[in-house]
C-alpha cells in the first residue's frame, strides 16, 4: 500500500479517537495482560505468527529462517506479564498510578502518558521498535508508527496478533510504511505528536528531531557498539567452553548489526589460560551457532569488506605472531581475528569479531575512552566485586550497561536504553494534596 | 650469484614476452610465483597457508593492504631504483611499492598506453606533476615514460596551473591541432569547474585516470564525459585503470570493457566464495601481472569489476561502504562519527 497524506492522518484521528472512547476504562493491568498474551501467541512452535514472520522477514532483514527463530524467542520471550508489570512499577512506582490517583507519601498522585506517540522505527532488529510500542500501549496512549525499510514485518505482525487478543487496544495502534525521503509525510506524522520515539543514526535523529514540533517530547536512541571483557579470573579450563558459547552468542546474534552486539572481546592476560585460548575457543563456538542458525545473506559490500579485512589480517597474520586469524571453512560466515593491540577495533559487523589480550580493566578504559558516548553495553565475565569496580569506571565515561557475557542481548525489559527510563519520561504527574 | 643471474635471466624472457616475443602466460606465472615465493619471506609464510598452486589462477594474492604493512619485494629494499607510494587514500599510511629495475614497468606502459590512446604526432597536455616533482607517483612516471619530452605537465606545487592549461588549449584550438589530454579525473573536473569551453579540433581525445579520493566534487561518470563533449569537444575519452602496486595499466577497448595485455590476466572474485565470480556478476577484482616480478605477481585490489567471458574486464568502482542494517555501527560510520 502506497501510504499518502490522508492515511496518516486518518490513522492519527483514528488511534487518537480509539485512545479516548476505550483506554480511560482500561486497567493497567488489563493491558499488560492483553500484550503478554500477545506475546505468549508468538512462543508456541506451531504459532501461525511466527509462520507469517518465518515467511515475510528474512527477506527485509536478510536474517535466515533460524535467526527469525532466535528473535521471535528474544524479543516476544520478554514481553511476560511480571517482566511488564515491573517495568512500569519500577519507573513510576506502582502501575495504577496510569489508573487512579495514588497515594505517594503524603500526596495522591496519578500519572497521564501523552496523547499520541509516533514511533520512527530503524534497522532489522526487532525487539526495539516492539517494546517502543509496548511503552505506548502501556502509557494509554495512541500510537503511530513507521516501521524501518529492513523491517517493514514485525511491528505489523505485531500488531495484528495484538488486534486478535484485544481488538480494542489494537484500535490505539496504527503501523505505516513510506519511504524516508518523503519528507512531508513524516512531518505530518510528527505534526500532532505529543511525544516523539526516533530510532537510526546520527543524521536521521537529527533531522527527525528538527521536524518535531516545538512542545513535543524528542526521545532519539542512536546507533551505538559494545563490547566484552573476560577478567582472568574465568579464564580456566572449566569455565572456557561456556565462556565462548556465551560470546559466540551475544556476537552471532542479529548477525551483529545489534547495538548490543560486541565488536571486541577483550581477555585479561595471566588467567590459567590465556587470552588466545579464548579466541581458539570463541571460534569453535561461533562456528558452533552458525550451523544451529546461519548468517544471513550480505550484500557485495557487505562481504567485500568482511574478505577485505580477513585476507589483510591472514597477510599479517602469516609472520606477525601479535595476529592470528579464525575464519569459518566457507568463506565469510564469521571471523575471529586475534590482535595483541589493545586500541577498539570497530568490527565491519556480521560476525567479524576481535579479541584482544590486555593487562588490565584499566588499560581497556583509555583503548575504548576515544568511544565513550557511542557505547551501549559492555558484556564483563564475571560480574564479581571488581568488576563493579570496573563498572564504577564504566559508569563514570558514560556506559550505559555492564551485564555478564551471554546476556548482552537480553537486556531486561526495565533495562535504561541509552541511559534513560523508558516510561518516566513520557509521563505527566497530577498531585492532590 | 647464481640467484641472481636467475632472475635477470626471466626478467629478459618476461620482457621478451611483454614486447611480442615468443612465450606463455601459464608458465611465465608459475615460474614468478615460485621465484616470490622464495624470495619474499612474508609471501612465503603466507603462501604455506594456502592451497597448493597448480595453475596460475590459484596463485595466492597479495591484498594491496600488505602494501601498507610490509615490503612486498623480492630483493632488498635498500637496492630499490624507485619506489611509488599510494595517496589520498581512504586509510593514513601510504602503500609502497619498490622497484629493483623500472625496465618490465616501463615495457610494459608504453605500448599498451600507443595501442589504446594513438598519441602520434599528437603534443600531450598532461594535468600532473612531472615525474621530478613526484617522484613518488606511478601515474607520473608512466606518463613520463610514454609522452616523451615534447609532453606538457600542468600540475605545479600540487596545484593545477589552469591559466596555463587554458591558454595551450586556446593556442591548440586557434591552430587547429589536436591534442592528447591526459589526467585524473579530479583534475578534469578543476578544470571544467573553471567554467571556459573550448572546442579541439577533430582527432582530440583524453584520457582520464583514477577516482577523486575527496580531492574534488565527485562527478559520475556519465557526467564527466558529457562534460569532456561540452566543455572540450572531447568525444574520444579513454580511460585508465593504474595502481601503485601494479606495473601494467588497463585501458578501455570496446566501450568501458578493459582490455588485458598478453602478460596480465585479471580475475573478479566473489567475495562471498572466494572463487571467481560467474561471468556478469560483480566481485573484487584480483590482477595477475607478469611486469610485476620483483614484488607481486598477485594483487587483490579493493575494487568491484565484471568479468567478461574473454577475461577482459569492467570496473564498477571501489567498494562503497557496506550500510549497517541493525543499530550499530561499523568501522566506517564510527570512525567517520
Amino acid at each position: 500500500m502506497i501510504v499518502t497524506l490522508a492515511h496518516i492522518q486518518e490513522a492519527i484521528a483514528r488511534t487518537v479517537e480509539a485512545r479516548e472512547r476505550i483506554l480511560p476504562l482500561r486497567s493497567t493491568d488489563a493491558i499488560i495482560t492483553a500484550i503478554a498474551q500477545a506475546a505468549s501467541h508468538w512462543l508456541a512452535p506451531n504459532s501461525h505468527w511466527r509462520a507469517r514472520a518465518i515467511a515475510e522477514a528474512p527477506g527485509p532483514t536478510r536474517f535466515s529462517e533460524a535467526m527469525i527463530h532466535e528473535a521471535i524467542q528474544l524479543t516476544f520471550g520478554s514481553l511476560t506479564f511480571e517482566a511488564l508489570g515491573e517495568l512500569l512499577d519500577r519507573e513510576l512506582g506502582n502501575r495504577r498510578v496510569l489508573d487512579e490517583f495514588c497515594l505517594r507519601g503524603r500526596v495522591q498522585s496519578r500519572a497521564h502518558g501523552p496523547r499520541l506517540i509516533t514511533h520512527i522505527l530503524a534497522g532489522n532488529v526487532p525487539s526495539p521498535g516492539i517494546i517502543s510500542l509496548c511503552r505506548g500501549l502501556l502509557l494509554k496512549s495512541a500510537n503511530l508508527v513507521r516501521t524501518s525499510t529492513h523491517d517493514p514485518i514485525f511491528p505489523v505482525l505485531f500488531a495484528e496478533s495484538l488486534r486478535e487478543v484485544d481488538p480494542e487496544l489494537a484500535d490505539c495502534l496504527a503501523v505505516l510504511s513510506w519511504p524516508r525521503e518523503e519528507t512531508a509525510l513524516t512531518q505530518a506524522a510528527l505534526a500532532t505528536a505529543n511525544a516523539v520515539l526516533a530510532y537510526g543514526d546520527d543524521t536521521t535523529i537529527g533531522q527527525l528531531r528538527r521536524l518535531t514540533p516545538e512542545g513535543a517530547q524528542f526521545l532519539g536512541y542512536g546507533s551505538k557498539v559494545s563490547f566484552g571483557v573476560i577478567a582472568k579470573e574465568a579464564m580456566t579450563e572449566e569455565n572456557l567452553p561456556a565462556l565462548a558459547e556465551a560470546a559466540a552468542f551475544d556476537v552471532s546474534i542479529y548477525d551483529q548489526q545489534g547495538c548490543l552486539s560486541p565488536h571486541v572481546i577483550y581477555v585479561e592476560e595471566r588467567g590459567p589460560l590465556g587470552p588466545r585460548k579464548f579466541a581458539e575457543a570463541l571460534a569453535q563456538a561461533m562456528d558452533v551457532y552458525q550451523q544451529r542458525v546461519p548468517r544471513g545473506q550480505l550484500t557485495i559490500e557487505e562481504a567485500a569488506a568482511v574478505s577485505q579485512l580477513r585476507q589483510a589480517y591472514e597477510f599479517r597474520g602469516a609472520t606477525d605472531r601479535r595476529v592470528a586469524v579464525w575464519a569459518s571453512p566457507t568463506p565469510n560466515e564469521w571471523t575471529v581475528i586475534y590482535e595483541d593491540d589493545p586500541s577498539f577495533s570497530p568490527s565491519c559487523l556480521n560476525r567479524t569479531v576481535y579479541v584482544k589480550p590486555t593487562d588490565s580493566f584499566k588499560r581497556v578504559l583509555d583503548s575504548v575512552q576515544r568511544y565513550s558516548d557511542r557505547i551501549s553495553t559492555v558484556g564483563v565475565t564475571p560480574l564479581n566485586e571488581r568488576a563493579m569496580t570496573f563498572a564504577a569506571d564504566l559508569a563514570k565515561m558514560g556506559v550505559h550497561r555492564v551485564c555478564q557475557l551471554g546476556q548482552m542481548q537480553r537486556p531486561p525489559l526495565s533495562w535504561h536504553h541509552d541511559g534513560r527510563p523508558n516510561l518516566a519520561d513520557l509521563v505527566r504527574w497530577t498531585d492532590v494534596g | 650469484m647464481l640467484r641472481v643471474s636467475l632472475s635477470t635471466e626471466l626478467q629478459q624472457r618476461i620482457l621478451a614476452f611483454i614486447n611480442g616475443g615468443a612465450g606463455d602466460f601459464e608458465s611465465l606465472a608459475l615460474e614468478v610465483f615460485a621465484f616470490q615465493r622464495e624470495h619474499n619471506a612474508v609471501y612465503r609464510a603466507y603462501c604455506d597457508r594456502q592451497p597448493p598452486v597448480k595453475h596460475w589462477p590459484a596463485i595466492p594474492a597479495v591484498p594491496t593492504s600488505a602494501f601498507k604493512e610490509f615490503a612486498i619485494t623480492c630483493f632488498p629494499v635498500a637496492e630499490a631504483v624507485a619506489e611509488f607510494h599510494t595517496s589520498g587514500t581512504t586509510r593514513a599510511n601510504a602503500g609502497k611499492h619498490y622497484f629493483k629495475t623500472l625496465e618490465l614497468y616501463d615495457a610494459a606502459s608504453v605500448p599498451n598506453f600507443r595501442a589504446h590512446l594513438r598519441p602520434e604526432n599528437l603534443p600531450m597536455l598532461i594535468l600532473t606533476p612531472t615525474p621530478t616533482e613526484a617522484p613518488h607517483s606511478s601515474l607520473a612516471h608512466m606518463l613520463g615514460v610514454v609522452a616523451g619530452d615534447d609532453a606538457e605537465f600542468f600540475v605545479e606545487n600540487g596545484t593545477l596551473q589552469l591559466e596555463r592549461l587554458q591558454r595551450r588549449l586556446c593556442e591548440m584550438q586557434w591552430q587547429s591541432q589536436p591534442v592528447l589530454l591526459i589526467g585524473t579525473a579530479f583534475a578534469f573536473v578543476h578544470l571544467f569547474d573553471a567554467n571556459m569551453t573550448f572546442e579541439l579540433p577533430a582527432g582530440s581525445r583524453a584520457m582520464e585516470t583514477g577516482g577523486f579520493k575527496g580531492r574534488s566534487r565527485e562527478v559520475p561518470k556519465v557526467e564527466l564525459y558529457r562534460l569532456f563533449r561540452e566543455r572540450l569537444g572531447i568525444d574520444h575519452v579513454v580511460n585508465e585503470y593504474g595502481m601503485t602496486e601494479l606495473s601494467t595499466q588497463f585501458y578501455d577497448g570496446a566501450g568501458s570493457i578493459k582490455d588485458v595485455p598478453p602478460w596480465a590476466r585479471v580475475l573478479v572474485i566473489n567475495p562471498a566464495t572466494g572463487q571467481p565470480a560467474a561471468v556478469g556478476q560483480p566481485g573484487l577484482i584480483r590482477v595477475f601481472d607478469l611486469a610485476n616480478l620483483w614484488s607481486s605477481l598477485c594483487v587483490q585490489t579493493e575494487d568491484l569489476g565484471v568479468a567478461q567471458a574473454d577475461g577482459r574486464f569492467e570496473i564498477l568502482g571501489r567498494v562503497a561502504g557496506a550500510e549497517v542494517r541493525g543499530c550499530s555501527l561499523n568501522a566506517e560510520s564510527l570512525l567517520k562519527s
